[in-house]
Parts: structure tokens; C-alpha cells; sequence
């Protein structure tokens, strides 16, 4: 799978790079407007990650372009800009997800693992992995056939594993992830730790062949 | 030092002022007028020495005169010897009639030689009754005194009034201006040169501070939004530090502890991001809603924390709290509000709301009761929650602040309580 990454900052252009390479994408990118739209015109992608801010134009005029090519890459776009009005314009431009910095690594593989998935709808869109399948589009679980049933808030957790299998996410980046702005303080990270508590104690009871890993006290992997 | 009214004040000193002029110049004009007086009555006098002396050359028999008659002199001879041949005058008393007592005569004596033997002429004539002549002169200084005083008080007031008038609008409008207002300072035309040139630099000077606070705030908004992309990077970079193989559990957990305080710099810049748009006034336009509804959404959002620190929520719903408000900015307020309440309540602890058609308030548990102005402000926090922005309650009286029929306001009643009322 291939990822075009539109960033001015190279530091942040690294990581994104590096991060998404583990994940076993191939990854291509650009730092300004016009080598941005000359890859866009050439070339084909699985995603494109799209930062508004760029130097010789704006990110959003080369949404507008890419919509123009009726090309059908997912576009996620990246950007300083948190406000409600930018995310309503960027979705309505025609971009598939809006993710606003500074984010997690685990919160952009499993953004761009869902759009991905939702570009490729070809009927079948199970997430598959070992004994488990998992219908995002219903919110079900199935372990060796039979249902396991979770809540809301523990489908989100473990889709968010699951989507990141093998990486670790951080205490900080779970609690965001699942409890978006209200995550906060030290309390949550406590907090936590008793959901993945109960969500391990399922997830063994219903013997499905994965388990979640502490890793030093800093986060979990689910491997 | 006492602040007196401009009116008082200048009354002050005209009153004392006048007063000085007046005495002094009461004192001058008496002084004067006695004299021209006198002068006139001694001319009178020296008339009748040169009359009578003449009279004695024609008619000897005038140097009989030895009592004071008609003609008001008399003569008394002298014996022989030396004498001044003067002329005196002074004042004396002298039995009237008419009044039936002593009245102020004024007499003039003088010493003359009439073939060889000297006599001794005296005139008399009435004069003022100095002592009356005063008492009328200070009554009539009094009147005067009290009418120009009267008239000044009169006078001052409606100058005041009138002339003083468009200062008092400029104060009036001052008073309500506030930073930030969109009701612009509005000028008034007035006549008078020197107000005229008040409010110009007034206005100029507010203009300026418009400006400044605009750009602060602004400043405030474009700060935060550049830490963003540093605050992503180190935050991404440590995250895949993380992941490197043969880091041990000590340097993990170190590296863990970098990670959790560049959260709080990511949280505090996020809520200043939001606290900077609040004031620019960022967020879109308002609707009628139904505050209630924030309340439940809140109450649901916070729902798996409530649950996990064992808090009780009762509520109270006894009306529908209506509000001209944002969407975005009500999910704000509210989200602030519970996690504040939330946060401050230990385990176990009852969370108590209570929404009527004028008011919604929210109480958590607490021992003593906080500096209900402080908590409003920015980066005030709490000191044991080390972890807060201090900016969460900063943010809800930002958002009240921006709708006039809302006001939010904390008392302390068994507990922490925090209501949001409908004003107007």
C-alpha cells in the first residue's frame, strides 16, 4: 500500500514517515504545493495525508484538484487548525477525515487503516487477525464464530488495538482516543488501567488468541 | 483627601473670596465716604468763622454771644496771655432737643484777637451719628453680601449645568464602556473647545487600546497555534523512541514521564487555543437551545469516569432552561463545568445537579470554600490538583461573558456550588 505524505515540516514529515514504514506501507512525500501536485498527477495512492498549511498554496486547493482528477485516494487532512468550522470545510471539500495536531501515531495508523478500509468497501469489510473478526461497520466481535460481547467504550479500545497490533500505544493516547477531550489528568490514567483490566478478562474468557501487554507502565501492545 | 463635587469646590473659594473683598473694600469705602463727610462739614464751619468774623467788623456787639443760639456759635472771651491762634476741629456730644438726648455735634474753636483781646469762637454743627452710619453700612454690606452669594450658588449651578454638561455625558459614557465592547464609544458634538478636544483624545486613546488588546489577543490565539506543529513533533519522536528495541524499563518509564508532561503542555495549549477564539469571538452564531440538553450529553459523556470514581449524580430536572447560546460553545461550557465538579469529588461523593427554567447548578462536595472571584481566572489553580490547566473555569466565564442574559457564579453551600442563571 502506498501513502503520499504532504508536509512542510520535515521533522514532522519524518516521524509520520517512519511510523507508517513499521506498519509496512511504502511511503512517498512532498513538502510544498507544487511537488505535492506533480506526485498527485502522476502517480496513484492508497491514502494521502494532506497538510492544509503549505507553502505555495494551500493544502485545500489541492484537495479541490485531486477531487477534480477524480482520483479516489482516502484524503486525511493534517492540520494545526483545530476549529470545528476548518474540519466542516476540509470534509466538505471532499476530504475522508480530518485529524488535527498535534496527534498520536496509534490515532493516525488507525485513521488511516479506516479510511483505507472504508475506499476499498468491496462488500466484505472484516477486519480478520488470528481467531478474531471484527465488523467495524456494526460494532461486532466475534471470536471463533460466537459473539463477544463489549460496550462502547470497549469495542473503541480494542478496535484501537487491533488496528495497531504490535505497537505500543501510550496510557495518554488510549485514554484520548476512547475519551477524547476528557481525558485529562493522572486520575485517567488509573482509569485506564481498569478498562483494559476488564477488557483482557473478556477478551481471555472468550479465548481469543490475543492478549494486551503492559509495557513498563507507559502503555500497552496488544500482541 | 476628601473628593468634593467641582460645584462645592469652587463655591468654596468664591465665598471666601468675596468675603475678603467685600471687608476690604467696606472698610475703604466707609474710611472714604467719612472722610468726603467730615471735609464737607468742616468747609461748612470754616464758613461760618469767616462769616461771623466779618459779622463782628460790622457789629461789635456779636462778641456778646456767649451762649450757644440760633446762630450755633458762641464767644468767650479770654484773659490776657498767650494762645495759639488756630484753628480746631473735633467731635463732640451735645444735648439735642429733639432726639431728647446727647447727639454728635462737631465744633470748631478758634482763638482770634479783636482790638488787642482775644476771644474764643466756637461753632457747632450736627453730624452723623458715626456709630449709626456704620451699623446701616455693615447691614447694608450684609444684604449685599448674602444677595451675590445666593446669586453665585444660582448662578454656579446652572453654569455647571449647562457649560459642564457634555463633561459629565463624556463621564457618563466612559463609565459603560468596557474593553472589548462592541458598542463603540459614541461622541457627542459638543461646543466647547476644550471637551471637544477631551473626547477627541479619548477616543483616540480607547481606539488605541482596542487595537492592542485585539492584537494581544490575537497574539494569544497565533502563539498557541504555532507550539501545535513542536508540541506534535516531540510528542510523535518520543512515541517512536518508545518503540526502540533495548530500551530498559528505567528509561521507559523515564521517557514515560517526558511523555506525560508534554500532555499537559499539549492540554494547556490546547485550552488556550480555545480560551484565545472564546474572547476573538471565533465560534459561530447562536441558537435557542435547550441547556438541558448539554447537561445530559455532558453527564453521558462523563459517564464511564463517574462510574470508575463510584460519584452518585443526582438530578433535579424542574424546568427547561432556555438560551440563546452556540452549540459548540454550550458542549464547552458544560464539559468544563463537570470535569471540573468531577475532578474535585472524591470517591463515593454525591455530584448534584439542579435545572430549572432560570437556572442550572451543579455542586460537588467540599470542605472549605473556595475564593469564589479567583477560581474564575485564568491559570488560578487549585493546589493539589497539580495536573489542571487552571484554564477550565477561565474558558466557562469567557463563554458566559459573551451572552449578557447569562452570569455564572459560585457559593459555598455544604459543598461546592457552581449555578449558571439566567439574567434579564
Amino acid at each position: 500500500m502506498k501513502i503520499l505524505i504532504i508536509e512542510d515540516e520535515k521533522e514532522l514529515l519524518g516521524v509520520l514517515q517512519r511510523s507508517l514504514e513499521k506498519e509496512g506501507y511504502l511511503i512517498e512525500s512532498s513538502s510544498d504545493f507544487h511537488s505535492a501536485l506533480d506526485k498527485i498527477v502522476s502517480h496513484e495512492y492508497d491514502c494521502i495525508l494532506l497538510d492544509i498549511m503549505l507553502p505555495g498554496g494551500s493544502g485545500l486547493e489541492l484537495l479541490s484538484e485531486i477531487k477534480k482528477l477524480n482520483k479516489d485516494e482516502a484524503v486525511i487532512i493534517i492540520s494545526a487548525k483545530d476549529s470545528i468550522d476548518d474540519k466542516v470545510n476540509g470534509l466538505e471539500l471532499g476530504a475522508d477525515d480530518y485529524l488535527a495536531k498535534p496527534f498520536h501515531l496509534a490515532e493516525l495508523n488507525a485513521r488511516v487503516k479506516s479510511a483505507i478500509r472504508r475506499k476499498n468497501q468491496n462488500g466484505n469489510n472484516l477486519l480478520n487477525f488470528r481467531n478474531i473478526s471484527v465488523d467495524p461497520d456494526n460494532r461486532t466481535v466475534n471470536v471463533e464464530g460466537a459473539e463477544l460481547p463489549l460496550n462502547r467504550k470497549e469495542f473503541d479500545l480494542f478496535y484501537y488495538f487491533l488496528t495497531n497490533a504490535g505497537r505500543l500505544i501510550t496510557k495518554t493516547a488510549i485514554a484520548e482516543y476512547v475519551w477524547g477531550d476528557h481525558a485529562e489528568e493522572s486520575n485517567n490514567l488509573d482509569f485506564v488501567y481498569y478498562q483494559i483490566k476488564n477488557l483482557r478478562k473478556k477478551l481471555n474468557d472468550s479465548q481469543a488468541e490475543v492478549d494486551i501487554q503492559s509495557v513498563y507502565g507507559v502503555g500497552y501492545k496488544l500482541i | 483627601m476628601q473628593k468634593r463635587s467641582l460645584k462645592n469646590y469652587t463655591l468654596r473659594y468664591f465665598v471666601i473670596a468675596i468675603l475678603g473683598i467685600i471687608a476690604i473694600w467696606a472698610a475703604s469705602f466707609y474710611l472714604f465716604i467719612i472722610e468726603e463727610v467730615y471735609d464737607n462739614i468742616d468747609d461748612g464751619l470754616k464758613d461760618s468763622e469767616i462769616r461771623i468774623k466779618n459779622e463782628i467788623d460790622k457789629n461789635a456787639e456779636i462778641l456778646q454771644t456767649d451762649q450757644y443760639n440760633l446762630g450755633q456759635f458762641r464767644i468767650t472771651p479770654l484773659q490776657n496771655g498767650d494762645y495759639r491762634y488756630a484753628t480746631h476741629i473735633y467731635n463732640d456730644k451735645m444735648y439735642m432737643p429733639y432726639d431728647n438726648d446727647d447727639e454728635p455735634v462737631r465744633i470748631l474753636q478758634n482763638i482770634f484777637l479783636h482790638n488787642g483781646s482775644p476771644y474764643l469762637l466756637e461753632i457747632y454743627t450736627s453730624t452723623v451719628e458715626e456709630d449709626e452710619l456704620l451699623e446701616d453700612l455693615l447691614f447694608a454690606l450684609m444684604v449685599l453680601y448674602c444677595a451675590l452669594v445666593i446669586s453665585l450658588i444660582l448662578i454656579n449651578h446652572f453654569i455647571l449645568k449647562k457649560a459642564w454638561g457634555p463633561f459629565y455625558g463624556l463621564l457618563t459614557r466612559l463609565k459603560a464602556y468596557q474593553i472589548g465592547d462592541k458598542n463603540r464609544f459614541e461622541r457627542s458634538n459638543t461646543h466647547i473647545k476644550e471637551f471637544n478636544e477631551l473626547e477627541n483624545e479619548l477616543a483616540a486613546m480607547i481606539h488605541r487600546n482596542e487595537k492592542a488588546f485585539e492584537q494581544q489577543n490575537q497574539f494569544i490565539g497565533n502563539a498557541s497555534h504555532e507550539l501545535q506543529t513542536p508540541l506534535a513533533i516531540v510528542g510523535n519522536k518520543l512515541e517512536l523512541l518508545m518503540e526502540d528495541e533495548g530500551i530498559s524499563e528505567d528509561q521507559m518509564r523515564k521517557i514515560g514521564e517526558i511523555n506525560r508532561t508534554l500532555n499537559r503542555m499539549k492540554r494547556l495549549n490546547k485550552s488556550l487555543l480555545t480560551l484565545s477564539r472564546i474572547e476573538n469571538q471565533q465560534f459561530g452564531p447562536m441558537e435557542r437551545l435547550v441547556l438541558n440538553n448539554f447537561v445530559h450529553q455532558g453527564l453521558d459523556d462523563f459517564g464511564s469516569l463517574i462510574e470508575f470514581r463510584e460519584i452518585q449524580v443526582s438530578i433535579e430536572e424542574d424546568g427547561k432552561f432556555e438560551s440563546e447560546i452556540n452549540a459548540d460553545l454550550g458542549t464547552i461550557l458544560f464539559a468544563n463545568l463537570f470535569k471540573n465538579a468531577i475532578l474535585h469529588s472524591p470517591k463515593n461523593g454525591t455530584l448534584s445537579v439542579r435545572i430549572s427554567d432560570t437556572m442550572i447548578s451543579i455542586k460537588n462536595p467540599g470542605e472549605k470554600p473556595l475564593d469564589g472571584q479567583k477560581i474564575f481566572e485564568r491559570f488560578y489553580k487549585d493546589e493539589q490538583n497539580e495536573n489542571s490547566t487552571g484554564l477550565g473555569l477561565a474558558i466557562v466565564r469567557s463563554i458566559v461573558n459573551l451572552y449578557p442574559s447569562l452570569a455564572i457564579g459560585y457559593r459555598f453551600e455544604n459543598g461546592h456550588l457552581f449555578e449558571l442563571k439566567k439574567i434579564l
